[in-house]
């Protein structure tokens, strides 16, 4: 499967962008040519030789809070994402096989969870629970995962209900069993789209709160913050936000086309899609001497 | 249908309709208990997790009002005369009860009526959020449409390439370039503060403008995308080919089998939507310095007054449950799949 992804023209693009970002985050601190947090002698400065982005109204660097601030954003979308599929996809499977009441329990529960403003409901508990965002993002990752249990939850539904695993269910195979060995992998690929789609959604709210400055303290650089400081100065410095938004809109777009490409190769069209473009790779290489030759 | 058809032409018409209002009605009836009965155990479940919320944050009032030096028998006489000191259901209970009456308790940080308080501020947010709705779904069901319509042509990819565009864009990221651009820069709207729709019409829509353009974009994008697709699918429908062979004109076409058919999952996409327009006020009330409900939400969870924040937990989840419900209302009457009881 991740060959096949990698196939695709638009899926390597939105990977190479999201390594970058992922480099960023990783070796971002290490990157940065000044210290994030110094004040220097000329606030909101243009860029410059020494200040590639700027200073922004306490003179500080605007790279190196940019590079500094990488890590916050990414780790907090990952958790968000991994949170969310570790609570979304086991009960999604198992309301397939658990019976009636397991079932209508977890569902009226993801319809709560769905109903709930999440960002509304993040900033309320983050501010009531604590200024960190690692509980901010636990307690988004818990209000997205009923996407993940819709998603395991359909495609556990059309697994169980083909003839070979009805077949294999008659033949006294467990339904540990049948979940290992069918379920897992049809279901598999759509909760790869959905990983793909709420990192950017966890990317999207790692920057909203950190702008609302929560879940860090002041000082400490984010996206978010970054923003939120030059909305302040938009007279001054009306460039300012343009690169931290930018950076922000890049790693989001990267995984939505990541988690399209993702969904168009798997299942039954995806093969079909590489098969086609396999077919039409072969045919200009084989058709190619020909006319060449010919022409002359 | 069939008991319609199976009568004599002679019977007055004027009764054929009335049945037919009657029948609608029922099913609209139906459809709304059916719906009630799946929100009932949401609310439920919301309100309890939002009232536990309490328990679990560890904040009482005798913080906010003592400050950090407060003995412990004067916290816990605060605490008696708010009533915490009682056993956590029987708080709930109360609790709960005044939310049926509309009574939302009191503010721990200036004991002002949290109903009065968030009062004033949904009517901020409404205004924003009923506005970016109305953008949403004009254009976001103009270009999906547009984009079904002339699909594989150059317009289908122009529009697509603009829905995906606009789809990356948060909310707050394109206040602040909306803020710079056409306030800062240009002076064409007001960069912040809001005006009653009774200081002047003029006024009350520019002000809101910039804030509902800035929320409404992931609601086109998600619209339009949405739209796009099942009306493609719906084009490919057999039914579709039948209406062509049958020499239907292509308007009709469109608005009696693809619209109808393809309409669906757009509907249900803004029935989603809505829950993340109200989260997203939080951020956009505060980059245009709107004194509304999300930044209502925010000032009381950054305070620590915790009934405030439960007051507006409760009533994004009622807002969110309402709008679900008209949005399925308009489903059941709409599309001829959940007519059929499918």
């Amino acid at each position: 499967m991740l060959r096949r992804v990698l196939a695709l023209p638009s899926a390597r693009i939105a990977v190479a962008v999201l390594a970058v970002i992922a480099l960023l985050a990783a070796l971002g601190p290490l990157l940065a040519p000044h210290d994030p947090l110094a004040t220097g002698d000329h606030p909101l400065g243009a860029a410059s030789g020494t200040h590639w982005l700027g200073t922004d109204y306490l003179g500080r660097d605007m790279l190196s809070r940019l590079l500094d601030g990488s890590r916050v954003s990414v780790l907090g979308s990952l958790e968000v994402a991994l949170t969310a599929l570790a609570v979304g996809v086991v009960p999604g499977i198992l309301s397939v096989y658990l019976g009636r009441a397991f079932e209508w329990i977890t569902l009226r529960l993801a319809d709560t969870l769905v109903a709930l403003p999440f960002l509304l409901f993040a900033v309320a508990v983050v501010a009531l629970l604590g200024n960190g965002i690692t509980q901010a993002m636990l307690v988004t990752g818990v209000l997205v995962s009923p996407l993940f249990y819709r998603v395991s939850r359909a495609a556990t539904l059309a697994v169980a209900r083909s003839p070979y695993v009805e077949a294999a269910v008659i033949g006294g195979a467990s339904i540990g069993w049948v979940v290992r060995r069918h379920v897992w992998a049809k279901v598999l690929p759509p909760v790869a789209v959905a990983l793909a789609q709420t990192v950017g959604v966890g990317f999207v709210i790692v920057s909203s709160l950190t702008f609302l400055g929560i879940g860090v303290q002041p000082p400490a650089p984010t996206w978010g913050g970054l923003l939120a400081s030059d909305l302040g100065y938009l007279s001054q410095r009306p460039w300012a936000p343009v690169t931290p938004a930018l950076l922000i809109m890049v790693t989001v777009w990267a995984c939505n086309v990541l988690a399209d490409a993702l969904r168009d190769v798997s299942g039954e069209a995806g093969r079909a899609l590489v098969l086609a473009r396999r077919a039409r790779d072969r045919r200009p290489a084989a058709a190619g001497p020909a006319p060449a030759g010919g022409a002359r | 249908m069939t008991t319609t058809q199976a009568q004599p032409p002679a019977v007055p018409v004027a009764r054929r309709t009335a049945a037919r209002v009657r029948h609608t009605l029922g099913r609209a009836l139906a459809t709304l208990a059916r719906s009630v009965a799946l929100f009932v155990p949401v609310f439920l479940v919301a309100t309890f997790v939002t009232f536990a919320l309490r328990s679990l944050s560890g904040l009482s009032p005798a913080r906010l009002q003592l400050g950090e030096q407060a003995t412990p028998e004067a916290i816990a006489r605060v605490e008696a005369q708010w009533g915490l000191d009682r056993p956590f259901l029987v708080q709930y209970g109360d609790w709960f009860d005044g939310l049926l009456h509309g009574r939302l308790g009191t503010s721990w940080t200036n004991g002002a009526d949290i109903s009065s308080l968030i009062g004033t501020g949904l009517g901020v947010s409404l205004s924003v959020a009923t506005f970016a709705l109305i953008i949403g779904i004009v254009f976001g069901f103009g270009l999906g449409t547009l984009a079904a319509l002339r699909r594989t042509t150059w317009v289908d990819r122009a529009i697509t390439g603009f829905v995906t565009l606009i789809s990356v864009m948060p909310a707050f990221v394109v206040g602040i370039v909306l803020v710079a651009v056409l306030a800062v820069g240009l002076h064409l709207f007001p960069s912040a503060g809001y005006m009653t729709p009774q200081q002047g019409l003029g006024p009350w829509l520019a002000h809101i403008t910039l804030p509902a353009v800035a929320l409404s974009f992931d609601v086109v994008a998600d619209v339009a995308r949405q739209l796009r697709g099942s009306l493609v699918a719906a084009y490919r429908e057999n039914y579709v080919t039948g209406a062509v062979v049958r020499g239907l004109s292509p308007r009709r076409i469109f608005f009696r089998h693809v619209l109808r058919n393809g309409l669906g999952p757009a509907l249900a996409t803004l029935g989603l939507k809505f829950p993340a327009l109200v989260g997203a006020s939080v951020v956009t009330e505060w980059v245009f310095g709107l004194q509304g409900f999300g930044r209502f939400a925010n000032d009381s969870a950054q305070s620590g007054d915790v009934p405030a924040v439960q007051g507006v937990l409760v009533v994004s989840i009622v807002l969110v449950v309402v709008f679900n419900l008209v949005v399925n209302l308009v489903l059941a009457g709409v599309t001829p799949a959940s007519q059929r009881g499918v």
